[in-house]
Parts: structure tokens; sequence; C-alpha cells
């Protein structure tokens, strides 16, 4: 019982992760809170079902809707952040959070305000069991994919000459510049690696929960803030090990002690605490 | 003369805000000179320097450099033209391991070989950065983040290097071993624009040089002459 909830828990934490690895990688560089990069999610699930719809071919879906996903993020920093970033932080955040509400609307025309299903008339096949533990074919999916993608990431960020752009930047962006790092350039690549992780967490849920609606970016766009504080914005290492805490704080509380609170109030209790206790985030760098 | 300009500032006004920082200044770097700029704090040296590297928008004025108009190119083209950066406050990559900051100074060159060469050649200057190529440059002291911040600069082989305050904040021995490395480039061929309030060091070596007050231009010429010049030596050098 306890190890079925901890695998549900890593699932979930995984999602989380795929999301708020985005929002505290742009945050890094930009010092924006992009609210609108719940609204990339939900693009990534309407995608996926246009996409999957058209080809039944999982892994093409994925793909093709990281991509689109990717190139909207970066369309969204050029066009929107980019001209705003001599302005005051209030004007980018609430610039973001009238685009995440533009982009809800925009699905509801498009799509309809209605539940869609993601893989109409194909059922869930039995889940695998390993010592008594229950794993679904999505839930390894899951786990395949978001590990997949953190590693190619972290590889991404440590590893490559954009990576390290990205670091110089998030240090100090004008002296990056003086090196000759073309900043909007690298911040744009940035938020389209970004998107593409939240566009990925939209199709898997999408899959996973088998619907699509146009509000689905509301609970995650909440959460992610609060995952991304836990982790002490701007550091990816803290946002993943946040978003496993939270994935397996909410399975395990629901589990044995659901009727002590709803799981989507556990982020926010989690985050008040830390708030009071630990200004800083839980996993917050040396030195900051 | 028959050296040729390898910089020229040519009536530059630098606002931020409202607010004046810069007003027509113009200013001439040859070729193989050492040029500094003096001034006290808030004259608008720095200015000048983040005019020239692209960092801050001029209201007027031109910056040519090797004949080239250079006023509106982004600042990260103007590395590739040659124009390397030794910044106020060293402001290396904390986060970053020396190494790193090292290849964020050749981040313009693609040729690996080169990269390796440039870096060689950084730790053979400074064999204390090489005992440091894994170490996060914050935990390095304000010496090592000087040598680091000039080791940075030199990556992408500049022919003109701008050089803000290197003594600021720094023990008088590691300030006299930063002049004496700048010292050491300068005669091997590298072109100097320097600028500094302890106007001594500044103009000790240099060919030239400008001095700056609250924004404009108000003396210029050999940097021996400013030397004996009675008002620099009143208002700069303490005499």
């Amino acid at each position: 019982m306890l190890l079925q909830q901890l695998v549900n828990g890593v699932v979930a934490g995984g999602l989380y992760a795929l999301v708020a690895l985005g929002l505290t990688m742009v945050y890094g560089v930009l010092r924006i809170l992009h609210v609108a990069h719940a609204g990339i999610y939900t693009l990534g699930a309407y995608l996926g079902l246009v996409f999957y719809s058209a080809s039944h071919n999982f892994p093409l879906a994925l793909l093709g809707a990281m991509a689109l996903g990717a190139l909207a993020g970066y369309l969204i920093q050029r066009l929107l952040y980019q001209p705003l970033l001599g302005a005051p932080p209030l004007v980018p955040l609430i610039a973001s959070i009238g685009l995440f509400i533009l982009l809800g609307d925009t699905y509801r025309l498009v799509f309809g305000a209605q539940t869609l299903a993601f893989r109409a008339g194909v059922a869930e096949p039995e889940p695998y069991r390993l010592a008594g533990v229950a794993i679904t074919g999505t839930q390894v999916l899951i786990l395949a994919v978001a590990a997949a993608l953190l590693a190619v990431t972290w590889l991404v960020v440590n590893r490559t000459r954009i990576g390290l752009a990205w670091r110089a930047v998030a240090t100090d962006l004008e002296i990056a510049r003086a090196m000759g790092v073309d900043a909007a350039r690298a911040v744009g690549l940035n938020v389209a690696l970004g998107s593409a992780l939240a566009a990925a967490a939209g199709v898997l849920v999408a899959y996973h929960y088998n619907e699509v609606f146009p509000a689905m970016g509301d609970v995650p766009a909440y959460k992610m803030l609060a995952i991304v504080v836990l982790g002490g914005l701007g550091n990816p290492v803290g946002t993943v090990a946040a978003s496993l805490f939270l994935g397996l704080a909410e399975t395990l509380v629901v589990a044995y002690a659901g009727y002590l609170l709803p799981r989507d109030a556990i982020a926010f209790v989690a985050l008040i605490g830390a708030l009071m206790l630990r200004p800083q985030g839980l996993f917050a760098r040396r030195g900051t | 003369m028959t050296t040729r300009h390898l910089l020229e500032v040519e009536g530059l006004t630098v606002h931020y805000g409202k607010a004046i920082a810069v007003e027509n200044v113009s200013l001439a770097v040859h070729e193989g000179e050492w040029v500094s700029l003096i001034g006290a704090n808030g004259a608008g040296k720095t200015t000048t320097l983040r005019a020239i590297l692209g960092l801050v928008r001029p209201t007027a004025g031109r910056i040519r450099y090797r004949g080239q108009e250079i006023t509106r190119l982004p600042a990260h083209a103007r590395v590739e033209l040659g124009i390397g950066y030794v910044p106020e406050g060293r402001r290396v990559f904390g986060d970053l391991t020396v190494e790193e900051n090292l290849l964020m100074g050749a981040y313009r060159i693609r040729d690996r070989a080169r990269i390796r060469r440039n870096l060689d050649r950084v730790y053979h200057l400074f064999p204390r950065l090489a005992e440091r190529r894994q170490q996060l440059s914050r935990t390095l002291s304000g010496g090592e983040q000087q040598m680091l911040a000039i080791g940075r600069a030199l990556m992408s082989e500049p022919e003109l290097l701008l050089i803000d305050e290197v003594s600021m904040g720094l023990m008088p021995i590691a300030v006299s071993h930063a002049f004496g490395v700048i010292e050491d480039l300068h005669r091997q061929g590298m072109t100097i624009l320097l600028v500094e309030q302890n106007a001594r060091k500044a103009l000790v070596r240099a060919s030239r040089g400008y001095v700056l007050e609250t924004g404009r231009i108000v003396l210029s010429g050999p940097a021996s002459r400013l030397q004996q010049d009675p008002q620099v030596q009143q208002a700069y050098l303490g005499m």
C-alpha cells in the first residue's frame, strides 16, 4: 500500500517537475514570473490531441506538441517579454496573466468549452503488477518520458554552449551580452525549451486522464508557482526536488489523511508553511 | 601621425531617463596606444565604456571602430570586432566555475582548438586560475577574481581592451599585480583604454589621457603633460 502510494506520488511529481522546471528556468534568465506557462501546458494537451487524433501515433503527437509548444514559447518571449524588459517587474507579470487568460479563452473559442476525450475508444490496458504494486502503462510512460526529458534538460543546461549562456545570463545579463551572448535569442531558446517541457506534461496528463479542457491549466498554474517558490526561485534542481516532494506529499496525505485536506490544497499549505519558516525556499542555493 | 585610429568616439551623449550622464564626449584611441580616462566617481567614465560596448544606447554621437560605424551594432557583435571588457567590480559569473567563466569569454569563438589555445594562454598567464579551474568563481579572492576578469576578456582575442577601475576594492598588492599584467599586455601590443579614479596609476604608463568632469571632457593630452598639469595635480593627484 505504501509502495503503491510512493509510485503514484513519483508519477505526479514527475509531471509537476516538467511544468515547474520551465517556469523556474524562465524566471532565472528573465526575472519574470511567467504565469502564461500554464497556458502552454494546456496548448500542449490540445496540440497532442490534434496530432494523436490524426495519426494515432503517440510519440509523434508528443514530439509535435513539444515542437509547436516550443515555438509558442519562443514567440511569447520575442513578442511580449522582450519589449517589456525595461519596464517595472509588475508590467510583464500583468502581461503574463493577461496572456494566460487570453490563451484559455482562445482554446474555448477554437475547441469548445466541453471536455474532450484524448484517446477516444482506446481503453487503458490492465496494469502491470509487481510485488503488489499496480502500475499502469501510462504511469510507466509518464515516468520514462519525464525522466528522459529532465535528463536531457540537465545536459543542455550544464553541458552545452547555450546552457552556459543561460547560466551566465541568469547571473549577470549585461556582462553576458558584453561577452558576446545575443541575449534575446538565448532567452528565447530558454523559454522554448521550458515550453516544450510544459507541452509534454500537457500531453501526458491529457493521455493519462483521457481528457482535455480549456481550464485544465488553472490548477497547475497555481501549483507551479508554489513549487518554484518551494524550490527556491530560479533553481532547477530545487524545483525538481520540490516537485517530487509535493507529488509524494499530496499522494500520501490523500491516501492516509484524505479527510483532512483536499489534494489541491496541500500545495498551498506547504507554500504557506515554507514562506513562514524558510522564505528563501526549501532548497535555496548557497549564498543567495 | 601615421598611426590608425582604432576607436573613435565623436560627440557622444548618453541619458539615463532624463538625467544626462555623458555629454558631447569625443575621444580617440590609436592602435597600440594606452589611453586613460580619469575623473571622479560619477563623472561618466563607466557610461562612456558602456556606450562603446553597446550596453547603453547613446542619445547622440557616433562610435567608429577601425573606421566602421558601430553606433547601432548590438553588444554581442562588437566582441567579434575585437573589443574586450574588464568590468568595474570584476563581475565574474559567481555561479560558474573559473573555467566556465573563461569559456564565456570565448563565447563568440566556435573553433574548439582555438578556445583550447586561448585557455592555455590564460592559465599560463595566471597559474592561480589553472589551480582553481573547477572552483566556483565566487569563492575566489578579490585579486583572483580580477585575474579571472582579465583572463575572461583575453579569451575573445581582443585587440582593444576596455578596463574599468581595476584598483577598486583590491588590496594594494593585487592592484600592483593587475597593473603589472596590463603593462605586459600593452608591451606585447594590446591597445588599452583604461578608466580609473586612481589618476597616478592610470597616467604613469599611459600614452595619452582624458579628464572627465560631470559628463564632459575638460582636459586631454599626453599623459606626461596631464601629470604636470596643476589642475590635475590638485584635483586627482592630491598634490
